[in-house]
């Protein structure tokens, strides 16, 4: 079976964005969208658990029973989360500080368990892995994104560094958790009005109304498919 | 022709008023005129900066959307209410004059656009934008809002820009009154404003009682309602002090009604039809649970919550409309009948 590369690395960072269409995972996506560094720390975090869990999951599809196979999923993330618990508290402490209570708590996050049911259960190892490593991207984006505007808009600096004093001018409103909320909603309403915009220009593109000249060729080549075909 | 006209087939209501909705509105503007002159006096051309930018953000911002959203000219002038004009006044009204130009602008945009057009405009909305405009702004700027106010000096419509105004700058009298601090301020001091710091329209509370009572002969609000939340936030902070300093003080009645937003809240944010409740009981228990939460909360936190408190009680409404309903008219309660399961 060809694996369709394209259509999962679509999937995992448009069609289906994780944070922003499938509205997965929001807990921390509100929480810790206050700095662009936190999202990137934590998309990071959970692309890593994304691509190893869906990749044993996907290894161990057939072996795990049906009745129990979500507790074994949750098993097998957890073990991925103390890893990258014990890693990024060894190697970046700031950014495992930062990230506090939400990094033990992708054990719970609804995409890696989402992709485990719906995607890596069904699928091979190397498309498990793709899967993980799109969702993972589509998931660090939205979340880097947003945590950079509410970052500039609330205290004046992007990935940690000062632009202006925050003091003379910052909107404190966004980072606190009402301006998470809104700055979601704006995120998820510019999102669906980008992707109706690009599904609206393939179609007028489709359409395209032909000149007489043109016309004519295209109502030969067509009578010419119709005989082949016949 | 005649004929034709008594022939007139409608659905009811068949006697409509002539009021509208922009009628309305030109009558709270009215009412606001007052505290708008006050404060203009009170704290310099630097208030009437903020208050024409306020109104003139708010009704550029409705504009811009209605723009946006594919409407002629033509139909905004028609279908403009004067509602964006009240909700840029009350936001330029209850922040200090020494409030950057930015900061009504930003919360005008956020009223607007956020709070009522983006959930349908004029009567759709679920908070008063006003209320809401205000809380951004003290939310998102609460450095240089909550900080360095301006004690109104009469002299100051003279000097020109705030910058020549001598500011006795410092906490308000409610902040002075929740952190213990001995009020020097006499009542015909608190209801006129002179010597007090404070927003730009909620230092004169006499102006504010003027408009009020346009308000209620025009028949716009129900002098009621407001009276009802006044009256409970001053006798909790009765009892509060009270029991705080274990003897009786009925002095503190006359702080915490007169300073702080309280009257502009009561009579011009809480009173919006939109965000309030629409029975009469229902507007009772609305009213009375602003006064508790306010009196409360005040004592609880030691900063000005009117605000707060308005915006907890909007959301508040919907339930209050579910639990409290009128009898319609033509039916019966009825009575619930416990003893016939026990028999």
């Amino acid at each position: 079976m060809k694996t369709n590369f394209k259509k999962i690395a679509l999937d995992g960072v448009i069609t289906s964005n994780p944070t922003l269409k499938l509205v997965l995972g929001t807990c921390p996506t509100l929480a810790l969208t206050t700095a662009a560094m936190n999202g990137l720390g934590m998309g990071a975090a959970v692309t890593f658990v994304l691509i190893c869990s869906n990749m044993l999951i996907s290894l161990l599809r057939k072996v795990i029973p049906n009745q129990v196979r979500i507790p074994a999923f949750v098993l097998i993330i957890a073990t991925f989360v103390t890893i990258t618990r014990l890693a990024l508290d060894y190697f970046l402490p700031d950014i495992y500080e930062s990230l506090g209570i939400y990094l033990p708590l992708i054990v719970v996050n609804c995409i890696i368990l989402a992709r485990a049911e719906s995607f890596a259960s069904k699928n091979g190892v190397i498309a498990s892995a793709a899967d993980g490593l799109f969702m993972g991207i589509g998931f660090t984006l939205a979340l880097t994104l947003m945590g950079a505007v509410r970052e500039l808009l609330g205290s004046a600096s992007i990935f940690g560094i000062q632009l202006w004093d925050a003091s003379k001018f910052s909107i404190g409103f966004f980072g606190s958790a009402a301006g998470a909320f809104f700055t979601y909603g704006v995120f998820i309403a510019l999102f669906s009005l980008c992707s109706s915009l690009f599904k609206n220009r393939k179609k007028a593109k489709s359409y395209k109304l032909l000149k007489n000249a043109e016309l004519c060729l295209e109502t030969a080549s067509t009578d010419d498919n119709k005989k082949d075909g016949e | 022709m005649a004929s034709n006209k008594l022939l007139k087939f409608s659905s009811s209501p068949h006697v409509k008023a002539k009021r509208t909705t922009r009628h309305i509105m030109i009558d709270v503007c009215i009412a606001l005129l007052p505290a708008v002159i006050m404060g203009i006096v009170y704290f310099g051309w630097r208030a009437a900066a903020l208050i024409a930018i306020s109104v003139a953000s708010s009704i550029l911002s409705e504009g811009v959307y209605l723009l946006i959203c594919k409407k002629t000219v033509k139909e905004i002038i028609h279908q403009f209410d004067f509602t964006s004009c009240v909700t840029g006044l009350l936001i330029a009204l209850s922040i200090g004059s020494q409030t950057p130009l930015y900061v009504p602008v930003l919360a005008s945009i956020f009223a607007i656009v956020v709070v009522k057009m983006l959930f349908g405009g004029t009567g759709k909305n679920l908070v008063n934008p006003a209320v809401t405009g205000r809380v951004f702004a003290f939310i998102s700027f609460t450095s240089v809002m909550a900080s360095g106010w301006l004690a109104p000096s009469i002299s100051s419509i003279a000097g020109g820009w705030a910058t020549s105004i001598s500011p006795t700058t410092g906490a308000t009298i409610l902040t002075e009154k929740l952190s213990g601090a001995v009020t020097s301020f006499s009542i015909w001091d608190m209801l006129l404003g002179t010597g007090m710091a404070g927003c730009i329209g909620e230092t004169c509370k006499l102006a504010l009682i003027v408009g009020a009572i346009y308000l209620a002969v025009r028949r716009v609000i129900n002098i009621i309602y407001p009276a009802i939340y006044i009256a409970v936030t001053g006798v909790v902070a009765v009892i509060l002090q009270s029991v705080t300093k274990g003897q009786l003080d009925l002095y503190s009645f006359f702080p915490a009604v007169l300073s702080g937003g309280l009257f502009l809240g009561a009579f011009f944010m809480a009173t919006d039809y939109t965000t309030s409740p629409n029975t009469t009981v229902g507007n009772i228990v609305y009213f009375a649970l602003l006064g508790i939460l306010t009196a409360v909360l005040r004592w609880a936190t030691g900063i000005e919550v009117v605000s707060f408190v308005i915006l907890l009680g909007n959301l508040l409404v919907p339930l209050i409309d579910k639990f409290i309903v009128n009898k319609p008219f033509g039916y019966v309660k009825v009575k619930k009948v416990k003893e016939k399961k026990n028999g």
